[in-house]
């Protein structure tokens, strides 16, 4: 199915663009801009639609979209860049920002934003304006954030007797507030001895736990990214807390491998930590009555996982070809409230004070946390680093090992990846 | 005469050409250019160059922690997988064998149906049968008080996806399987009964034997196969829980093109395949001495 309707669509993108070639014969060379992105989902509807007004109002530019699931996107992206064959304008997800920034085929943006037809930087918050950035060069335009929030169960909260004076469900902000609450959603509903209805749940081990360690101030790696800092005490002691919610507290059920969202879409759960863009999935449902807000701080201070959709531009481009290509970035960043109808917040802080963002109930909880959002850490083995975080999260969380002997784990083998990474700077001798 | 021979062999080399470009473009060329790879250091995100460094990525292969737990996964699922895909589909050959023909066509088709279904489709399918808290299984086991882990736990993850695939690919070799008993000649059989053989004599001394270089066939290939799961695996645990599902398909997977490593997915790819080329070999020596 997925294949034909892709197909279809493609041969409609031709046959328009014969279209246009076709009738636009008479005015100025078009310039066309190859413009690839990773939204399959109801994301890439509301980006075609941008692109669409943007065509409309730019004759002489012709922007063709091209989207594929992320995994597909990266790989091809990426042979297209060493093929010197990279699109003219494509995303990039901060955590991917390093490693192709290293591959010499994205252009910086730093002298684009501050000419006379820029961007306002200080309209963008300085942690996100840093996540696009490598060795102090900035390599893209951030248009959205993704900041992980809390949903939760209006129902259940209100039959836990969660509630504020006015009888309104009142999430919890700190860890005691956080506890009790969990401790009051979880119940044995059908009187088998075993809890049915959780006050919490791990959908996400890693973005879930990546919140804690950085509540309770946990780095990953040393500043110059010599050395990594998993297995700290403090990432230690927000592992052990995850881990305590299983087995200490009960108030979240032994971890799941897969969508273990099901059960809080299903109401069997209070609450769970999630990524904005779920947000679609469950105002499909209507029987929910659902909430959003920030996540509540476990630790000593607030943060939240976070990611971003960041624009980036081939590092060869030129003359109108680049003109057009940041004309087209500047008004996606323009318009990118209407990019957060689809569930993203945009990074703008103008578009995000408007009255019509703040009335987008979720997207405007979640983005009280963007002060304190935090990126994934960024190097060039991000992958490995995944691998290696979410292997040793997962075995403290189901209790193969303890949080202190899984983190020690996973420094070492990222100590011994960095080892490698850097004989092989040294081979290469860095090229900046 | 002898000029239209070699026109007749010559339009014989025409007709293979086209497929002998595809399989010279496609498959050596890439394999050998394959084992060189697999010699060198070659990182595509990183600005060094390619550099030979000889048996390094094999020696690191030997040494890698990750590379013997992803060859153990993949053993134990070959090991789970093949006798009883190989079992079963046999079982259901015999048993269609001996229905008459008019219903066999009907079974035959039943059988054979989830074999044709693309493993994404499958693969979520089971994926959703699975899942403890809320799948198929769990809702009619609770019923009688038991819960499965299936999928999250080390130990029973593995069996699980074995049994996905034993639904999957059971119909292929037992359409093989029927094929070949078909093939064997009912005298032998008559004749066996009159000598007084009973059934599990008929089976040993005449329905194996005759049935071997079929057998042969289907075991090496699903040998083969399983040595090279990834789809299954991919799909329904991503290689968990703890990466015990992650197989070796899926580790070099990963090293190729997520971490873009490519000369040391190169040796892993040749490691692989050595180990498909001796097991393949000792198979054929095996059934054949017998």
């Amino acid at each position: 199915m997925q294949t034909i309707r892709r197909a279809i669509l493609l041969a409609l993108l031709v046959l328009g663009m014969l279209a246009f070639t076709g009738c636009g014969n008479s005015g100025a060379r078009k310039v066309t801009l190859r413009y690839w992105n990773g939204f399959t989902g109801p994301d890439g509807r509301t980006m075609l639609r941008l692109v669409k007004r943007f065509n409309e109002a730019n004759p002489d530019v012709y922007v063709l979209m091209q989207r594929m699931d992320w995994a597909t996107y990266y790989n091809k992206l990426f042979v297209a860049g060493m093929g010197h064959r990279a699109p003219e304008v494509f995303v990039l997800q901060t955590h991917a920002i390093e490693r192709f920034a290293q591959s010499h085929f994205v252009r910086t943006v730093d002298d684009l934003v501050s000419s006379p037809n820029g961007l306002a930087i200080s309209d963008i918050d300085a942690n996100i304006w840093d996540s696009v950035a490598v060795r102090g060069r900035h390599y893209g335009v951030p248009l959205d954030i993704w900041p992980m929030g809390m949903y939760y169960n209006r129902r259940l909260f209100r039959e836990a007797g969660i509630v504020d004076a006015r009888g309104e469900p009142q999430p919890p902000r700190t860890r005691q507030e956080f506890l009790d609450a969990a401790r009051r959603l979880t119940r044995d509903t059908n009187g088998d001895g075993m809890p049915d209805q959780w006050g919490f749940v791990f959908t996400n081990f890693q973005s879930n736990v990546y919140t804690v360690m950085k509540q309770f101030g946990g780095e990953m790696f040393t500043p110059d990214n010599a050395r990594s800092l998993l297995n700290s005490p403090q990432n230690v002691a927000a592992l052990q807390l995850c881990v305590d919610l299983i087995g200490k507290y009960k108030v979240a059920p032994p971890p799941e491998n897969f969508d273990a969202w099901i059960g809080f879409r299903q109401g069997k759960v209070g609450m769970a930590f999630e990524g904005i863009y779920m947000l679609a999935d469950l105002q499909k449902q209507q029987d929910l009555d659902f909430a959003g807000a920030p996540v509540p701080v476990l630790g000593d201070r607030p943060a939240t996982w976070a990611g971003s959709h960041n624009l980036c531009l081939r590092a060869d481009l030129k003359g109108p070809q680049l003109q057009a290509a940041w004309r087209f970035i500047k008004f996606l960043s323009d318009n990118s409230l209407d990019w957060a109808a689809g569930g993203q917040v945009p990074v703008r802080k103008s578009l995000r004070n408007t009255p019509r963002f703040q009335s987008m109930a979720v997207q405007a909880q979640f983005a009280r946390q963007i002060p304190y959002a935090r990126y994934m850490p960024k190097m060039t083995f991000a992958f490995e680093f995944q691998t290696e975080f979410n292997n040793a999260v997962e075995k403290a969380l189901r209790g193969s090992a303890t949080p202190q002997q899984a983190l020690d784990v996973a420094t070492a083998n990222l100590n011994r990846i960095i080892a490698r990474q850097r004989a092989l700077q040294m081979a290469g001798g860095r090229t900046q | 005469m002898t000029e239209r021979r070699f026109l007749y062999r010559l339009s014989g080399y025409l007709f293979v050409l086209p497929y002998l470009m595809l399989f010279v473009t496609f498959l050596v060329v890439p394999v050998i250019y394959g084992l060189g790879l697999s010699f060198f250091r070659w990182e595509m995100l990183s600005p060094a160059p390619p550099k030979f460094i000889g048996a390094d990525n094999y020696r690191e292969a030997l040494g890698d922690a990750y590379f013997r737990q992803a060859l153990g996964a993949t053993f134990r699922f070959a090991v789970t997988a093949v006798p009883l895909t190989i079992g079963l589909a046999l079982l259901l050959a015999l048993g269609l064998h001996a229905l008459p023909d008019r219903h066999q066509s009907f079974f035959r088709a039943a059988f054979f149906l989830p074999t044709i279904i693309t493993i994404s489709v499958a693969g979520l399918l089971w994926r959703w049968f699975y899942n403890s808290e809320f799948g198929l299984f769990n809702a009619y086991l609770s019923k009688i008080g038991i819960k499965v882990p299936w999928l999250t736990q080390p130990g029973w993850a593995m069996f699980s996806i074995a049994l996905m695939t034993l639904w999957w690919t059971a119909g292929g070799p037992m359409v093989v399987f029927l094929a070949g008993l078909k093939n064997i000649p009912a005298q032998y059989y008559e004749a066996a009964a009159i000598d007084g053989a009973n059934a599990w004599n008929r089976f040993t001394y005449i329905t194996l034997p005759l049935l071997k270089p079929v057998l042969l066939f289907v075991i090496v290939m699903n040998i083969i196969g399983a040595f090279q799961v990834f789809g299954q695996t991919y799909i329904i645990t991503g290689g968990g829980p703890e990466l015990s599902t992650r197989v070796l398909v899926q580790y070099i997977y990963e090293t190729a093109f997520n971490n873009y490593r490519m000369g040391y997915a190169a040796a892993m790819s040749w490691l692989l395949f050595l180990l498909i080329a001796v097991f393949s070999f000792a198979q054929f020596r095996l059934m054949r001495e017998r």
